[in-house]
């Protein structure tokens, strides 16, 4: 039995005086549990990213080949939409803690050209920007790539009502439906872009478009006693799939199969009025610590077989037109010039001029 | 002497430090945000920076009824959970303070354990129980008390009373501080003087605890008014908040300039009502 005044001893044989021997642990305990002083080393990159179902496909398709194929780490930020990643873009003036941006959407591009905010890029610096898309190039200012597209697709539950045909179901779905889905319709805020786009399409179904809303409010105002859930990003939506309390909603096309194939009771389709294509794009925040590594992110995140394995895994359509498909996945996704050149993508400057004045509209007949 | 001198310069040295680092604390975490929040408010329009200050963010705010809708409802919200904390918070605060129970300990411990898990948990708590098919509306089908489930989500009354739930630990920690302050003999005497127990109550406790009672007030309204989560949860585009329109225009819009004066309006108003509150429970705990 030790003997309480017995002095613990040292490693290398010597005795040890307890005083030395707590501060010592103590050091090593806080020592442990600091932050390194030097938090991020050359060789790691931040990548911000959506969280969600869409993590663990994009690390086992892009993050981790990168990583390897650099032999650098990479670090996962999940935290955030497209629109509160840049909001931290701006706050921190190009300076989040993240290198890339890698889920942003055009408003945001568009927005952080505006402001200085997101890194130029060119094809010295970014080589596979020449394989893009012809759109690609023109759709946004050259701080972002785009690195896959999705398009606006209607979802229903396949438990409770009829495949819907064309937008005007969803906008009008007493006339549809009846009062069976009163409370089973879902709105999205305007923050989120999917809510702009379903607006738009609104408007286009009476005559309009984005030079005359009118027709979109009207139809707002005439789906709103069927609305039952109203939410602001696309991921929020999905437990009302889920538990079969949302019947009918438009739904990025990507998350919509990811969700069916899941097992939810929903299917989506593309309405006979057409629709509209998302961007998905990314970019450098000027304050990145690492631009040279996120510039050959961007660059690997376009190459061939990435974007191959990333657009079979997420079931987003390519950035390029270069790549051999499966013919499943060619009968559901843009793979062709002539169908991306059929594809509708509203003019980027116009949204972002008209979002505000559309946002409080929306909010001025949903509130009421 | 010297030594004398000495200890008055370090004890006025460690009033200096005591004052100042607090003060440096605030003017570097809330003064000179508060500042940059008022110069976006005037300097920035519609995303873009303005040249010279302009007031246009506040008279677009102030000029649409749904804006001043909105500024009304956050008030309405913050003085009808003040209330209502007050009121549930009063009795509650009143038996742990008397009661001699030997599990008074584990019952102030009970009452106060709402502070220990997260306001998003509690809030999805009663999002559980209000919603469209959730335990309450289940629980009056089953009852037969209503043939369709109620509405009960997104609305300004679900808000409430998430908000005074979430809120109710503070009302009770600040009138229990001024019961545990007041002298039980005073209510006593009044008994003996011939004093029901409800004028006793009326005429002694409640006026002795009033700056709990205010306190508690002021606690609970200047916390809900400037609630995010609760109202975001419980409430939808028809019941929007203060605090939820300033992220609204914060992140989704990315419309900074709006936001700050959204932000500003929030800040100006409650502090000036906080202020006329404190003078007003000063006043009449003097009174009394």
């Amino acid at each position: 039995m030790h003997s309480r005044s017995t002095p613990p001893t040292s490693a290398l044989g010597g005795a040890l005086p307890r005083r030395s021997l707590l501060l010592g642990t103590a050091a090593a305990g806080l020592g442990l549990a600091a932050p390194p002083l030097v938090a991020q080393t050359p060789e790691t990159l931040i990548v911000n990213a959506y969280g969600g179902e869409f993590q663990p496909i994009f690390e086992e398709t892009v993050l981790r080949p990168f990583a390897q194929k650099f032999g650098v780490q990479v670090t996962y930020d999940s935290a955030g939409t497209a629109s509160e990643d840049y909001a931290r873009i701006r706050a921190s003036r190009g300076a989040p803690g993240f290198d890339v941006a890698a889920e942003l959407t055009p408003p945001e591009i568009l927005l952080g050209a505006r402001e200085r905010l997101l890194e130029p890029l060119t094809e010295a610096t970014v080589p596979n920007l020449r394989h893009l898309w012809a759109r690609s190039r023109d759709m946004i200012p050259p701080v972002g790539i785009v690195h896959s597209y999705q398009y606006t697709a209607l979802i229903w539950n396949t438990q409770k009502i009829a495949r819907p045909d064309t937008w005007r179901d969803y906008w009008e779905p007493g006339k549809r439906y009846g009062e069976t889905i009163r409370q089973h319709v879902i709105n999205y805020n305007p923050g989120n872009l999917l809510s702009i786009y379903a607006l738009i399409m609104a408007a286009k179904l009476g005559g309009g478009g984005v030079d005359n809303m009118e027709p979109a409010w009207a139809l707002l105002r005439a789906q709103k006693p069927y609305v039952g859930t109203v939410v602001t990003t696309s991921a929020q939506a999905a437990p009302y799939f889920e538990n079969g309390q949302v019947w009918l909603s438009p739904y990025w096309s990507a998350r919509a199969v990811y969700y069916r194939d899941e097992g939810y009771p929903i299917d989506l389709m593309v309405p006979s009025d057409g629709t509209i294509g998302l961007a998905n794009c990314a970019a450098i925040p000027v304050g990145s610590r690492n631009k040279r590594l996120a510039l050959e992110f961007l660059n690997f995140r376009l190459d061939r077989d990435v974007q191959r394995a990333f657009n079979l895994g997420y079931k987003t359509s390519p950035a390029r037109p270069d790549i051999d498909w499966p013919d499943d996945f060619k009968a559901a996704q843009i793979t062709t010039e002539a169908q991306m050149a059929a594809l509708d993508f509203p003019d980027n400057a116009v949204l972002a001029a008209k979002r505000r004045e559309w946002t409080m509209r929306w909010q001025e007949i949903m509130a009421a | 002497m010297n030594t004398h001198e000495d200890g008055l310069l370090i004890g006025s040295l460690r009033t200096w430090l005591l004052i100042g680092l607090p003060t440096i604390f605030l003017l570097v975490f809330f003064v000179s945000p508060t500042l940059y929040l008022f110069s976006a408010s005037v300097m920035i329009s519609d995303s873009v920076p303005l040249e010279q200050p302009s007031l246009e963010n506040y008279e677009l705010l102030l000029s649409r009824p749904l804006y001043r809708w909105i500024i009304l409802r956050s008030f309405g919200v913050g003085l009808a959970v003040g209330a209502l904390v007050v009121l549930l918070s009063y009795p509650v605060a009143y038996f742990l303070v008397r009661t001699t129970s030997r599990w008074k300990g584990l019952l102030i411990a009970i009452t106060l354990s709402p502070l220990l898990a997260s306001v998003i948990v509690r809030t999805y708590g009663w999002y559980v129980i209000l919603n469209h098919e959730g335990a309450l509306n289940g629980l009056l089908m089953w009852l037969q008390l209503v043939e369709q489930p109620l509405r009960l989500l997104p609305s300004t009354a679900a808000i409430i009373v998430g908000l005074s739930h979430a809120l109710l630990p503070y009302g009770v920690l600040s009138i229990m501080s001024s019961l545990n302050g007041m002298n039980p003999a005073l209510e006593r005497a009044a008994m003996s003087l011939g004093a029901t127990r409800t004028n006793t109550f009326l005429k002694v406790t409640l006026p002795l605890t009033l700056p709990g009672v205010m306190g508690g007030f002021i606690l609970a309204f200047s916390l809900a008014i400037s609630a995010y989560a609760t109202p975001a949860i419980l409430g939808g585009p028809a019941t929007e908040t203060m605090a939820t329109t300033i992220r609204s225009f914060m992140v989704a819009l990315l419309d900074w300039g709006l936001g700050s004066a959204m932000g500003v309006i929030l800040l100006a108003s409650s502090l000036t009502l906080l202020l006329l509150g404190t003078l007003l429970g000063g006043r009449k705990a003097s009174a009394a």
